[in-house]
Formats: C-alpha cells, structure tokens, sequence
C-alpha cells in the first residue's frame, strides 16, 4: 500500500511547491485587459452558418484535417461516442435533400396550422393538435424549426444548402451521460476549424430524418447502437460575411468578494 | 420559484401571431444601403429583395413573420454597415426569452 500513501501524500501538498522543486516554472500567460482578440477568438466571433456556398468541391485533405480536430474534442469519461459519415456526392446529397423535404411536407402538412386559413375547420384541427404535440415535444416544435420545416416544404429554404461536403456525425447511444453534448462539442472543435481555415459551416440538425428511414441508414452504414445526431455542412462560402455583429448579452450571476452580482 | 409563471408554462404562442411570434430581427437603413445586392444573395430564405428604380436601388426585407432564419449573414456581408441586427427574436408564454440583455457587439475587456 506503499504507492497509495504517496498519492496521499501528494493530494495534500501544493502542487505549485512540486512543481517549483521539481525545477521547471510552467508559464502564466499574462493577458493585458483590453487585448486584442487573438486568432482562436476572432475565429469564434466571426464564424457564421453558411448557407450558401460555391459549387467548388472542398479537396480531401481538408476534410481529413477537419476530422482530425474532431478526433481530439473532450468527452465525458473520454468516451468519443462519435463516428463520422462523410458524403462528397453531389446526386447522394441531393437524394438525402429530397428524402428530408419530404419529411418536411409531411411534418408541414400534420402539424402547421399557418397552411389553412383561419376559420376553416383544418386550421382548427390542426392547431389543436400542434398544441398538444407542442406540449409533448417542446424542444422540437419550437416555432423557429417548425417554420423552417414550412418553408422547406414550399421549396423556400433547403436542408442540406447545397453544400458540397457532408460531414454526419453519429452517436453511439451507450456513451457516458450525455452523448449528445459530447457530438456538440467534437462538432465545434469541427466548426471553428473550418472557419479558421476559410471555409462556411452549418449545424443541419434536419438530418435527425434520415433515421427514420431504414434505406438510408443501410445505406450511409448507420447500424445500432449508432444513430445520427446532427450533420455539418463544409464548403466555400459565397462572399465574404465576415464582418461582426450584434448579439444578445446574457444575464451572468458573478459571485465574488462574498457577493453577488448580476452581469449582462 | 420558477421564471415563467404556470399560465405562460402552459400557453403555447401560435405561429401565425406576429403579437405573439417575433421572429425578424433585420432592420435595414436605406440612407446607407447602396444597393449592391450582396445581402438578397446571401439570404437562404430570400427575405430580402431590392427595391427603388434602376441606379437607385435599396434593400429591404419582403415578410416580417415566418421567413428570416435569423442568420444575421446578411449583416455580416454588408460593406456599408447598412444591415443591423437590432431585435432578438422573440415569443410569449412557454418560449418566452429569458435573462437577455442588450443587444451588443463583441466587447473586449
């Protein structure tokens, strides 16, 4: 029990004197305030969802390079439930676009009552049942996706934005406490990448339909315990929409000093 | 303690209802707007249309309900400063925002 004392031990010292004996001073990085944003930073604030991009076909490496961030994203336990399903065809990507529409003119069709005019007895059936559907599933029928799913019925908005690199990322179910949040954070590590390296990226999480059909899941080797949870469309973005905008600020309880302030 | 009360838990806003639904957060100001397209592009629900005659042209957005994604790309294109982003969007009842201050650009400290 000899190595279990030390560690003992060792969680009861300063690690800072540690460190200090062992003869090596890590680095502080002193950052003055007011400073300037550094590259990470800007990538950050300048990073848009693109959802118009040029026909010209992202090369592989880049792509390879995008995965390879991916790889190195924190996850709970160090679980990486994710694997990647990358589609560069034109006429796959357009068959998955036509599959999700469909789901769209269906969901449209069942639940969005702004299709009827008011007054007639659809409208009114079907308002009663987004109503209670809206309850049962709040997080899915919010009114921004629900009036996305509208508009790409009636042909206004697409899924996929005809992106010519699809990267999906799958989750593995059996992860550690929540999958999900860790596919968000390996995405992000895939996001801000590609903004650093010039290229438009957008969270798709319409490609949630594609489960739903058994075909495409044989199809893009989506087998259990793996499902897919969100898509990243890549390529080059039309223009240059890179200047910063406003945002909302966020109420930040700040507890300091023994006490408690409220920041925006 | 709860920030939505148990009425506003329960009330769900129709879609339909600008009263209830703010969904556009795009203002566009036509002194500076010199017309160059480049916002009606980049807009992937084309909300946004020039206007005016020949030479003249301005910008402006075509619907004010169940249209803008909120992308704010338009803003982020606009050489002239034009485009602002100036409302959040917004909904009553279960959607209600909440702990949201003013709007602002990024902020160095």
């Amino acid at each position: 029990m000899k190595t279990d004392a030390t560690a003992a031990a060792l969680r009861t010292e300063d690690p800072e004197e540690i460190e200090t004996e062992a003869g090596h001073r890590s680095k502080v990085i002193e950052v003055p305030e007011g400073a300037a944003w550094n590259a990470v930073e800007d990538a950050m604030l300048r990073r848009r969802s693109i959802r118009k991009y040029k026909r010209r076909q992202v090369p592989a490496h880049v792509i390879r390079r995008l995965l390879e961030v991916a790889r190195y994203a924190p996850s709970q336990g160090n679980c990486q439930p994710w694997k990647f399903v990358v589609v560069r065809d034109a006429d796959v990507i357009q068959a998955m676009e036509d599959f999700c529409v469909e789901a769209c003119r269906k969901l449209s069709r069942s639940l969005d009552y702004v299709n009827y005019p008011h007054g007639s007895f659809k409208h009114f059936f079907t308002r009663a049942k987004a109503k209670l559907f809206n309850r049962l599933q709040p997080n899915m029928l919010h009114p921004v996706p629900m009036t996305a799913v509208t508009l790409i019925a009636q042909g206004r908005f697409t899924v996929f934005h005809r992106a010519p690199t699809l990267i999906l990322l799958l989750v593995d179910k059996r992860g550690i406490g929540t999958p999900e949040i860790d596919i968000g954070i390996c995405g992000t590590n895939i996001v801000l990448a590609a903004q650093s390296l010039g290229l438009g990226t957008c969270w798709i999480g319409f490609s949630k339909f594609l489960n739903q059909s058994r075909d495409w899941c044989v199809r893009l080797g989506v087998e259990e315990p793996y499902e897919i949870c969100q898509a990243i469309t890549v390529g080059y973005p039309v223009g240059n929409p890179t200047h910063l905008i406003a945002r909302d600020t966020h109420e930040t309880a700040w507890f300091e000093g023994g006490k408690k302030e409220i920041l925006y | 303690m709860a920030l939505l009360s148990k009425a506003e838990r329960r009330h769900f806003p129709d879609w339909d209802d600008p009263a209830q639904c703010i969904f556009y957060r795009v203002e566009i100001d036509p002194e500076k707007c010199d017309g160059c397209k480049l916002c009606t592009v980049v807009c992937p629900t084309n909300v946004l249309e020039l206007y005016g005659e020949k030479g003249n042209k301005k910008a402006r957005v075509k619907e004010t309900i169940r249209g803008c994604a909120s992308c704010n790309n338009c803003q982020a294109i606009c050489e002239t400063g034009a485009i602002a982003a100036t409302r959040p969007y917004d909904f009553v009842g279960f959607y209600r925002q909440l702990g949201r201050g003013e709007f602002a650009m990024p902020r160095t400290f």
